[in-house]
């Protein structure tokens, strides 16, 4: 059924990822310091729209962490799909790793909803005042799914 | 609302963790050993794994422990051919009954603590 990742698993670079002492190890490590830069971030921001250090602007905030929650995404997917390739065929049918690819597109567009729709009135809410309600929603939201997403990953991770 | 759709999906994920080779998945009350004859094994991340067959005649899937950690612990690639004869310690899955994690591995007199 699934041809493809049967394919991608017998690749030799899976199977080189597979039977090399050290690959396995450091892509799995690039892969936790990525989502810890992007899973940090994000909560960093989310606790910001929630009330946690008013003081801090909403907007010198978001430009300071957000492009480092994009820039993590350059090395969380590579390694993740590196990883994805060693074991393709379990993957492609275990329910986890398709719930954990549903939180996180379920992630993206929060993210989306909360930068085309709620950011755009930031400036009446920048500093010291609470952000409004669909602001927080989305906060409570990201939280939830990105930490929901560390879970499944966990127990993917064999 | 929020945090109980998050509690939700934490444990929809807990759910599935069966499918997984983590120590959790395997019955640690219900330690089995057996000696028998590897059919097939590989030297691979994230963990070998050895086809075994018991003296009893049951053939076991056996879980090892990463390469790196075999190699560092003297249990070469080559030690696993298949042919050779292993003693395995170790626990029983709690959902398939053919697989079992190994504890230790002892071959030709060496053990080889796997955990």
């Amino acid at each position: 059924m699934y041809d493809w990742a049967e394919w991608l698993e017998q690749t030799n670079l899976a199977s080189g990822i597979r039977k090399g002492l050290w690959f396995y190890p450091a892509i799995e490590i690039i892969h936790i310091i990525g989502f810890v830069i992007l899973v940090g971030t994000a909560i960093m921001f989310d606790l910001r729209l929630l009330g946690v250090s008013n003081k801090i602007s909403v907007v010198k905030l978001a430009n300071y962490l957000l492009p480092w929650s994009r820039r993590s995404l350059l090395i969380i997917l590579p390694s993740g799909f590196l990883l994805f390739m060693t074991n393709a065929i379990t993957l492609a049918y275990d329910p986890v790793f398709r719930i954990k690819l549903s939180l996180i597109a379920i992630a993206g567009i929060n993210a989306l909803i909360f930068h085309t729709l709620v950011f755009k009135s930031v400036k009446a809410w920048d500093i010291n005042q609470v952000a409004p309600a669909a602001a927080r929603i989305n906060a409570v939201t990201s939280i939830i799914l990105w930490l929901s997403v560390i879970c499944c990953g966990r127990l993917l991770a064999y | 609302m929020k945090t109980l759709s998050g509690v939700i999906i934490f444990f929809t994920c807990m759910a599935f963790a069966v499918y997984h080779h983590g120590w959790s998945n395997y019955d640690q009350e219900n330690q089995i050993e057996f000696t028998g004859e590897i059919m097939e094994s590989s030297y691979e991340n994230p963990h070998g794994m050895a086809t075994i067959e018991a003296e009893d005649g049951k053939t076991w899937e056996v879980v090892l422990a990463p390469p790196s950690r075999m190699q560092s612990r003297g249990l070469e690639k080559a030690m696993l051919e298949p042919g050779t004869t292993a003693k395995v310690v170790g626990y029983p899955h709690r959902e398939n009954e053919d697989e079992m994690r190994a504890e230790r591995i002892i071959i030709n007199e060496k053990t080889t603590e796997l955990r």
